[in-house]
């Protein structure tokens, strides 16, 4: 059966699309316009909840909770910012200076993270324990005041965050770098560029999808992280995914629960669209050639 | 490994410059560094504990050292329930993983080699179930499996699983694609191959790096994955949710070994994958006569 | 053209949006309407003896003696299917909550869950009652203070598992000397090395022991002035952090000295640091008590009163005691206990002296609308 070339070429997309977009269709989009639903309801765990079209829960959240929300874009940005400053020279040496020791060293980036957070971060409250041998020697060297401590601190929750999102950033980011073609840095050097000005002329450009796609992995699953704020913060660094989960779980506040995480995304989205215009990335899927 | 092949048929490897002479050389050393530090920094609890599976600890907590032993050592999969849940997370592990990275490789191909109508609204959605809470995200999901009357269990955990991964997956695929030349592929057209050849023998090997990371994040991912899990998982119980209970009564030093185990096993199905991928190389290499570079 | 398509995208989204809330507006049913709807009875319960078949045991992980559970298969045939899937009491409720609402069964014969939230199950009729002429044991030998509560007064739908006593943990030589009293926790001289648990049912009630209060039959209005209380000295930086029982690696390595703990954390923890204590307060303790329930619709009722009946043997329950080492709630467990291991079986922490046992208070029963404030005041608080 001959299917003419348009029709095929306009149908392949969605066939590439298609089992992957239905998935998420069904198993995203169903559950999403769910809590939509939720987040308009009003009620009590007695008298049940039911659809009053009550927007005024998100104004209400955002203004009882800005705290938290300007908190968690806070963190998550610096944790960000902290990633792609470490894991940059990390990709960069992974995909150009490693050779043959490229996949190791992308799997030993990954591999901590097949170890369960629940053991790894009592691994670090361990480390970082007030009169543990770190935290002695940051007193020592007057990086710490002499009561100082970095657990329960909003230190400890930023440097949990970067931690845990390390490898979100450090994969795209090589992915990206590794498929620059080598040729153009040594025709911009052949043509008196310092390294330098390759790097930044060449290099950097061409890696940005990669710092895009990084930070989105990055970004936006840490705004509404909880974990490293219940267990490395205090009450004073909880984080809208501290609030989040409160109110599903303990409280049982579900309008206010849904009212929240589409706050979040809504905020998370803008901000990924300003990023994107920033990086001039014009759109998410524009491709070079 | 995947990368190492890719790297012989992709981007054109140049040799690394000339030998990096004075001030190149220290920057190369100091990237090695560098690197090296990072490495070390991520590895730094995964130590502790691996050391702590060798503590001799007399109560049920495993905060102090006291004493080295190897009695945890010996019957690490005494306790069939807790073996039982690790091998759960494995296979669900491999399976969510081998769905989302295909399916996800093929929606990263399609939203940025080809232009149609709502190509951004697709974007958008597919990039929406990062931003959106776990627990927000786990309940809804609940409740649509109650309400299509599905018993939860392993395959609503593989369901939600392959759900959330292929976001990432997408995100990596996409970073390896832009910007990609894509002359080569339409040299192979132009030389006669169809469409499924390209693909096979010319794209997927130059798109390898980008697929392996997103299936290596999307691995990580859904293994340890505890809040959606423990919506969805009905009676299974998976390795996290098992250790996530046992931090209440203290987590015996017979999980810190199965953790080991657990990063051992994937360490060497790594290991067998890059000497597959070796193999193959060489072997390709002698058919075609080809020298790689 | 991009403008363009995203325009539209956001015209379709929302008409879907209200699609989608048009199918899901039927809304979430509350708890006082399924509460009212079949309220089961608790006179002439008969269970009728049946083989005991393959039936499911919810618990939470490393809770039982695993050869209990064998031995019980071998005794009254069947297989128990023993789950350690319970992590956390709110986490559970919020994987089966929705059956339960629906009034499906939820596939488990018995789970195990803390008052408050076996309170709620109770409210809610979320329960099976018991059949005790299946459970001689249990009615015989339960321990005299659990007897009755506030929320089961007649232990009709509730059977204590295990309990514990919430305490005073800390470490003397941080804190210069013993604790004796709830006070001690706001003692200014040790402030920021205090850390709190964040379940009012156990902070603002030690609060209001405290204050004098008897916690059990306590007022939502003498609760919120405990959570006040602990608000204010938070304000004024006294506590370190709000914990659920992840206090124990701050207690242990000496980040804090004093810590709102509980007895069987206490007892596991003195081995990693035996400089620390447990301190039942003078002016009393909560009581925390995890109990075992039949779910509404439970397939194999009397094979789980078969089993709540074996764990109330002493012989049973003294293995259980010996390997969980929290209290147990069944009498005469300590005398067999003494044969094997004489030094738990004097440990205070696992077998309180009945003087200590009458000090000993259990949580109240609050209406859902009275805990879902206490709850939220609390959260509050906790920056939450």
């Amino acid at each position: 059966m001959r299917i003419s070339l348009n029709t095929r070429r306009r149908l392949l997309p969605w066939l590439f699309l298609g089992p992957g977009l239905l998935w998420l269709l069904i198993f995203f989009l169903y559950p999403l316009l769910n809590q939509a639903s939720v987040s308009l309801m009003s009620g009590d765990p007695e008298h049940g909840y039911t659809l009053t079209w009550a927007f005024h829960t998100y104004w209400d959240a955002i203004s009882t909770y800005k705290a938290q929300f300007g908190r968690s874009i806070l963190y998550a940005a610096i944790a960000t910012a902290l990633c792609l400053i470490i894991a940059f020279p990390l990709a960069y040496f992974t995909a150009y200076k490693a050779g043959r020791f490229k996949g190791l060293i992308l799997l030993l980036i990954i591999l901590p993270f097949f170890m369960s957070y629940v053991l790894r971060t009592v691994a670090w409250q361990l480390i970082l324990a007030d009169n543990g041998w770190v935290v002695a020697r940051l007193r020592d060297v007057g990086v710490l005041g002499a009561n100082g401590r970095l657990l329960a601190t909003s230190t400890a929750v930023i440097a949990g965050i970067t931690y845990n999102f390390l490898p979100f950033m450090a994969l795209p980011l090589y992915v990206s770098l590794e498929k620059i073609d080598r040729r153009y840095i040594e025709a911009a050097t052949d043509l008196y560029a310092s390294r330098a000005t390759a790097f930044r002329k060449i290099t950097v450009p061409l890696a940005l999808p990669g710092v895009f796609a990084g930070s989105l992995l990055t970004f936006t699953p840490a705004c509404g992280d909880f974990v490293n704020a219940a267990l490395l913060g205090t009450s004073r660094q909880f984080m809208i995914g501290n609030v989040i989960q409160s109110k599903f779980l303990n409280i049982l506040d579900y309008p206010t629960a849904a009212a929240l995480s589409f706050t979040l995304m809504i905020f998370i989205l803008i901000g990924i669209f300003v990023y994107a215009r920033l990086l001039g990335t014009r759109n998410l899927t524009e491709a070079a050639f | 490994m995947a990368v190492a092949e890719a790297t012989s048929v992709g981007a054109p490897a140049a040799p690394d410059g000339p030998r990096p002479a004075g001030r190149g050389r220290v920057r190369v050393w100091l990237l090695g560094v560098w690197s090296a530090l990072a490495l070390l920094y991520l590895f730094i609890p995964v130590f502790i504990v691996v050391l702590f599976s060798f503590n001799d600890n007399k109560g049920r907590f495993n905060f102090t050292w006291q004493g080295f032993t190897f009695k945890h050592w010996q019957h690490p999969f005494a306790d069939p329930d807790l073996a039982k849940a690790l091998t759960t997370s494995l296979e669900i592990a491999l399976i969510a993983t081998a769905i989302a990275t295909a399916l996800g490789t093929f929606m990263a191909m399609a939203l940025v080699r080809y232009r149609f109508r709502g190509r951004a609204a697709v974007d958008f959605f597919v990039f929406m179930p990062l931003s959106s809470p776990e627990v927000v995200l786990g309940a809804a999901l609940l409740a649509l499996f109650l309400t299509l009357n599905i018993n939860t269990g392993f395959v609503t955990i593989v369901i939600a699983h392959v759900m959330f991964c292929i976001s990432y997956v997408v995100v990596t695929v996409k970073a390896r694609l832009e910007g990609m030349d894509r002359h080569i592929e339409e040299a192979a057209m132009d030389l006669g191959a169809t469409e499924w050849v390209t693909f096979r023998k010319v794209t997927l090997p130059m798109i390898a790096p980008g697929v392996a990371a997103a299936a290596m994040l999307a691995g990580a991912l859904s293994i340890d994955d505890y809040v959606i899990t423990s919506f969805n998982a009905g009676q299974t119980q998976t390795f996290p949710l098992y250790i996530f209970g046992a931090t209440r009564q203290g987590v015996p030093p017979e999980v810190n070994v199965l953790a080991t185990l657990l990063l051992l096993a994937v360490l060497a199905l790594m290991g067998v994958n890059l000497l597959v991928q070796r193999a193959l190389a060489r072997r390709d290499r002698a058919r075609t006569g080809v020298a790689a570079s | 053209m991009a403008d363009l398509t995203r325009r539209r995208f956001i015209g379709r989204a929302g008409s879907l949006a209200l699609a989608g809330s048009l199918l899901s507006g039927c809304g979430i049913e509350g708890t006082i309407a399924a509460a009212r709807k079949d309220r089961p009875k608790t006179l002439n319960v008969h269970h009728p003896k049946v083989p005991i078949g393959n039936w499911t045991f919810s618990n939470w992980p490393l809770y039982i003696d695993k050869s209990v559970l064998r031995s019980f298969d071998r005794i009254y045939g069947g297989h128990v299917n023993y789950i350690e899937e319970i992590n956390d009491n709110d986490d559970f409720y919020g994987k089966v909550r929705q059956q339960l609402q629906d009034n499906r069964p939820i596939g488990r014969d018995i789970v195990v869950l803390t008052d408050y939230m076996a309170a709620r199950w109770v409210r809610d009729n979320y329960v099976t009652p018991f059949d005790k002429s299946n459970m001689p044991n249990f009615v015989e030998n339960l321990v005299s203070n659990l007897r009755s509560i506030p929320y089961d007064p007649k232990r009709n739908f509730t059977a204590p598992w295990q309990s514990g006593a919430v305490g005073l943990g800390y470490d003397p030589k941080l804190t210069g000397r013993e604790l004796h009293s709830v006070d001690d926790l706001f003692d200014p001289r040790f402030k920021g090395r205090v850390t709190m648990l964040s379940e009012p049912y156990d902070s603002a009630c030690t609060v209001l022991l405290g204050m004098g209060i008897d916690p059990t039959h306590a007022t939502i209005d003498q609760i919120l002035q405990a959570i006040d209380k602990i608000a204010k000295a938070n304000d004024a930086g006294q506590f370190r952090r709000f914990t659920g029982n992840d206090y124990t690696t701050d207690l242990t390595k000496g980040n804090v000295w004093v810590a709102l703990a509980y007895s069987g954390d206490l007892v596991q923890l003195q081995s990693d640091n035996p400089n620390l204590r447990f301190s039942y307060p003078q002016e009393g303790a909560m009581l925390f008590t995890d109990n075992m329930l039949i779910p509404e619709h439970a397939a194999h009722v009397y094979a789980a009163e078969t089993m709540i009946n074996y764990v109330y043997e002493p012989e049973v329950a003294a293995k259980i005691a010996l390997y969980v080492n929290y209290l147990s709630p069944v009498d005469g467990v300590r005398a067999i206990v003494e044969r094997s291991d004489p030094k738990l079986a004097n440990n205070p922490l696992v077998f309180p002296s009945d003087a200590i046992r009458k000090r000993l208070y259990p949580y109240p029963a609050l209406s859902d609308a009275d805990e879902a404030t206490m709850k939220q005041a609390m959260a509050n608080l906790t920056g939450a």
